[in-house]
C-alpha cells in the first residue's frame, strides 16, 4: 500500500536515475504525481468518483519543463456540479495539494491548486470563469487564462481540457484585443544584455554573479509561443511541441528559426543546476563556472530569446 | 549708493535663484508624498536627474531662445550663457542666468507631474531636453524675452502663464498620452482614489514650495528699489493663506470632511494665482484671487477625474486651471499705479481700464497653453511610436517603478512584504 512517505522516499532515491535529459525527469515527476493523486483517491470516503474528472498540471510541469525542484500547479475540472459532486471534489482537490506537498512539490504562492476553489470546477463553471477572465481583462485573470492555456491532462479524459482551450482560442478569434492583452501580459522581460553587450548577472546576494535563467531565459521563450499558440489554436503544452507545430505555418518559419535547438541547450543548462538546494536554485546559472564557449552560447540564446519576444509583440500589435 | 544697490539687486535675485531652486525639494516631497510607496524612489529620484538634464540644455540652448536676440517667435544668441563679468547697472549674466534656469526646472518638475507612476525611465530623459529646449523657452520669451505677446503688454509678474501654464500643459498632453495608471478607473467608469503614500511629506512638500515662492515672486522684481519686494511677498503670502483656507472649506462643504491633500492643493493653487499678479494687484485683491484659486482647484479636480484624466499630483488643476486664473486675474485687479501708470500693460476692468488687458492676458494664455499643449502633444506622440510607447509594462506598473527602473526600492524593507503579497496575487512564480 502506497502512501505520501513511501512516494517519496521512492522519489528521492530514484530521481538521479532520470536527471540525464529533461524528458525522462518529467516523465518521472508524472509518475510521481499519478501515484500521489491514487493515494489521495484512496483516502476518499467514496472509494469511486462520483463523476468523471480531469486532473490537468500547468505551469513548468504542463509544459513539460519542470527542473529537478518544483512547486504544484494543478487544478480539476469534473463532469457536472451538483451537491455531491462538489464536496467530493472539494475534498479531493485538498487532499491532492496535501499529498504534493508531503511528496515534495512545496504548495504554490500563487494558489494554483486543485484546493483552491478557482482552479477546481465542473465543465460548464470553468467554461462560464475563462469568459469571465476574458471579459474582465484584468491583468490576474489575462495571467490566469494564460496558466491555464498551459494546462496538460495527468488524469482523465483530455476533451474536458482541449473543449475548455478552444472556448478561449475561439473567444480570442471574435476579439482581436484580447490579444493584446495577453501581450501586455508578458511584455516585461528582465534584460540581461547590458549597453556593452555584456551579460547582467545579480550583483548581491547568495546569487551574486548568477544569471537568472527563468526570468531572462526561459520567459521570453515561453511566453513568445505560448502567444503565437494561443493566436494560433494550438493546445499542445511544452515549448519545443509547440515550435514544430508553429513552424509548420510558413510565416513563422523565420521567426522560430533556431528556437528549438536554443531552447533544449537552455533545458540543458537548466538540468545541470544539479546541487539544487531549493526551487529558487535552479533558476540561478553562475557564469564564473561557465567556458568562453559556453558564455558566448548562453548570450547568444539570450539574445535570440529576447529577439524572438520583440517580434511577436510586433507581430501581433502590427496585425490587430 | 547706486554702486550698493546694484549689489543688493544682485544679491537678492541671487537669493531668489537659490529658493526657487529649493522649491525643486519641495516637489520631490510632494510628488512622493502624493504617489505610492512602490514608487517613491523612482518618483523623488528622477526630479534630481531631470533637474540635471535640464540645467545643461537650459544653459546651452534655452537661454537663448529666450533672451537672444532673434525675431517675435524665438530669441537665437547667447547661447552657453553666463560668464565672469561684474555687475554693470544690472544683474551679472551669471546671476541672471541662475535665477532664469531655476524657472525652467519648476516648470519642468510640473510637466513630470503628469507622467507619474506609469511612465518610462527614457521617456523623462527624452522629454527633459525637448521640453527645456523647445517648449519653455519659446513661452518665455513671446512673454519676457520681448516676443510678441510682450509687445502686446502682458503682465505675467513671476510666471503663472510661462512656468505654471507651460508646465501644466505639458502635463496634460502626457496624461492624455498615457492613460490613467492601472486601478484607477473600473469598467463601469467608477474611479478609485490611489491614495498617495505619505501626506506628511505632501504636507511638508507644499511648506517648503510656499517658502519657495517668496523668492519665486519676491525676487522676480529684480531688484530691491523702493522695497517692493516686500509688497510682492505679502501678496503672495495673502493669497497662498486664502487659497488653503478656502479649499478646505470648500472640500468640507462638499464631502463634510477636510481632506488634506485638497487643502494642500487650496495653498499651491493660491500661490499659483497669485504668481501673475503679485506686482500688480493690491493686498485686498491678493486674498481674493487667493480664495478664488482655491476654490477653483476642488471643483476642477473633481472635473479632470470625471473626463478620465488621471492626473496623480492635480499637476492640471494647481498649475494649469489655477494658472490660467492667475493670469486672467490681472485683467480684473491690476492697480492703475503698478501699470499704466509705469507702461507695463493696462489697469484691469475694476479700476477704469474696461477689457483690454483682460482681453490681451486671454490671448496670453490661450496662445501659450495652446502652444505648448500641441507641441508637448506631438513631441509625446512621435516619442510614443519611436520608443515603442511611453509607459512601462503592466508588470513593471504592478511591482512599481522603483524596482523596474532602478533596480532597488525607496522603501525596501517594507517593499519586501508587499513583493510577497504581490507576488500571490499576480502568481509570478506560475510562469516557469
Amino acid at each position: 500500500m502506497e502512501t505520501y512517505e513511501s512516494i517519496r522516499k521512492w522519489k528521492d532515491e530514484a530521481l538521479s536515475s532520470f536527471m540525464n535529459t529533461s524528458i525522462s525527469l518529467n516523465k518521472f515527476h508524472d509518475q510521481v504525481m499519478l501515484k500521489v493523486l491514487e493515494v489521495a483517491k484512496g483516502k476518499m470516503k467514496q472509494s469511486t468518483p462520483p463523476c468523471e474528472f480531469t486532473w490537468f498540471i500547468t505551469g513548468s510541469g504542463g509544459r513539460f519543463e519542470q527542473g529537478l525542484i518544483s512547486d504544484q500547479d494543478h487544478g480539476l475540472i469534473y463532469e457536472i456540479s451538483n451537491e455531491e459532486n462538489d464536496i467530493y471534489f472539494k475534498e479531493l482537490g485538498e487532499e491532492i495539494s496535501y499529498g504534493m506537498n508531503c511528496v515534495g512539490y512545496p504548495y504554490c504562492n500563487g494558489n494554483i491548486m486543485s484546493s483552491n476553489p478557482t482552479w477546481r470546477k465542473s465543465v460548464e463553471e470553468w467554461k462560464i470563469q475563462l469568459i469571465e477572465w476574458m471579459k474582465n481583462e484584468r491583468w490576474e485573470s489575462i495571467r490566469y487564462l494564460q496558466i491555464f492555456y498551459d494546462g496538460r491532462v495527468l488524469y482523465g479524459n483530455t476533451e474536458y481540457l482541449s473543449d475548455l482551450k478552444s472556448v478561449i482560442f475561439h473567444y480570442q478569434l471574435q476579439h482581436p484585443t484580447l490579444l493584446q492583452r495577453f501581450i501586455a501580459n508578458v511584455k516585461h522581460i528582465k534584460n540581461v544584455i547590458g549597453p556593452m553587450g555584456q551579460l547582467l548577472v545579480e550583483q548581491h546576494g547568495v546569487y551574486q554573479g548568477c544569471v537568472n535563467l527563468k526570468y531572462s531565459a526561459f520567459l521570453p521563450y515561453v511566453n513568445a509561443v505560448r502567444l503565437l499558440s494561443i493566436k494560433e489554436g494550438i493546445f499542445e503544452t511544452s515549448t519545443i511541441d509547440r515550435i514544430d507545430r508553429l513552424k509548420g505555418k510558413d510565416e513563422y518559419k523565420e521567426m522560430l528559426r533556431d528556437c528549438k535547438e536554443n531552447f533544449i541547450t537552455l533545458t540543458k543548462y537548466r538540468l545541470s543546476l544539479l546541487n539544487a538546494q531549493n526551487y529558487d536554485d535552479t533558476h540561478y546559472l553562475n557564469i564564473k563556472i561557465l567556458s568562453k564557449e559556453q558564455k558566448k552560447e548562453i548570450k547568444q540564446i539570450l539574445k535570440c530569446g529576447k529577439r524572438l519576444h520583440d517580434e511577436v509583440i510586433e507581430l501581433t500589435l502590427a496585425k490587430n | 549708493m547706486e554702486a550698493v544697490q546694484v549689489l543688493m539687486d544682485n544679491l537678492w535675485v541671487a537669493i531668489g535663484a537659490i529658493l526657487v531652486f529649493f522649491m525643486i525639494g519641495g516637489f520631490i516631497l510632494l510628488e512622493a508624498g502624493s504617489t505610492r510607496m512602490k514608487n517613491a524612489g523612482h518618483v523623488a529620484g528622477k526630479t534630481i536627474f531631470t533637474a540635471g538634464i535640464g540645467t545643461l540644455v537650459f544653459w546651452a540652448v534655452g537661454y537663448g531662445f529666450i533672451y537672444g536676440d532673434g525675431n517675435a517667435f524665438i530669441g537665437l544668441s547667447n547661447f552657453f550663457y553666463g560668464d565672469a563679468s561684474a555687475a554693470d547697472g544690472g544683474l551679472t549674466p551669471a546671476v541672471d542666468f541662475s535665477f532664469q534656469v531655476m524657472f525652467a526646472l519648476v516648470s519642468l518638475t510640473i510637466a513630470f507631474g503628469g507622467f507619474a507612476e506609469r511612465a518610462k525611465l527614457s521617456v523623462y530623459v527624452i522629454f527633459a531636453v525637448l521640453f527645456s529646449a523647445f517648449i519653455y523657452p519659446v513661452v518665455a520669451h513671446w512673454i519676457w524675452g520681448g516676443g510678441w505677446l510682450a509687445e502686446h503688454g502682458k503682465q505675467d509678474f513671476a510666471g503663472s502663464t510661462v512656468v505654471h501654464l507651460t508646465g501644466a500643459m505639458a502635463a496634460l498632453a502626457a496624461t492624455m498620452i498615457l492613460k490613467p495608471r492601472i486601478g484607477k478607473y473600473n469598467k463601469d467608469g467608477s474611479s478609485n482614489v490611489l491614495a498617495g503614500h505619505n501626506q506628511v511629506y505632501t504636507t511638508l512638500g507644499v511648506l517648503i514650495l510656499w517658502v519657495g515662492w517668496f523668492g519665486f515672486n519676491g525676487a522676480s522684481t529684480f531688484g530691491v528699489a523702493d522695497g517692493f519686494l516686500g509688497f510682492v511677498i505679502l501678496n503672495t503670502q495673502l493669497a497662498a493663506a486664502a487659497g488653503a483656507v478656502a479649499a478646505m472649506f470648500t472640500a468640507w462643504a462638499k464631502t463634510g470632511k477636510a481632506d488634506v491633500p485638497t487643502t494642500l492643493n487650496g495653498a499651491l493653487a493660491g500661490l499659483v494665482a497669485i504668481t501673475a499678479s503679485c506686482g500688480f494687484v493690491a493686498p485686498w485683491a491678493a486674498v481674493v484671487i487667493g480664495l478664488i484659486g482655491g476654490i477653483m482647484v476642488v471643483f476642477s479636480m473633481q472635473l479632470f477625474e470625471k473626463l478620465k484624466i488621471d492626473d496623480p499630483i492635480a499637476a492640471l488643476s494647481v498649475h494649469g486651471t489655477v494658472g490660467v486664473w492667475g493670469t486672467l486675474s490681472n485683467g480684473l485687479f491690476a492697480l492703475p499705479a503698478l501699470s499704466t501708470d509705469i507702461d507695463w500693460g493696462q489697469a484691469g476692468l475694476f479700476y477704469g481700464g474696461g477689457f483690454t488687458q483682460l482681453g490681451v492676458q486671454a490671448l496670453g494664455v490661450a496662445a501659450s497653453g495652446i502652444y505648448a499643449f500641441v507641441v508637448a502633444f506631438i513631441i509625446l506622440k512621435i516619442m510614443d511610436k519611436v520608443m515603442g510607447g511611453l509607459r512601462v509594462t503592466e508588470e513593471e506598473e504592478i511591482m512599481g517603478l522603483d524596482i523596474s527602473e532602478h533596480g532597488s526600492y525607496g522603501y525596501p524593507e517594507q517593499m519586501a512584504l508587499e513583493e510577497a503579497k504581490l507576488t500571490t496575487a499576480a502568481t509570478k512564480e506560475k510562469f516557469s
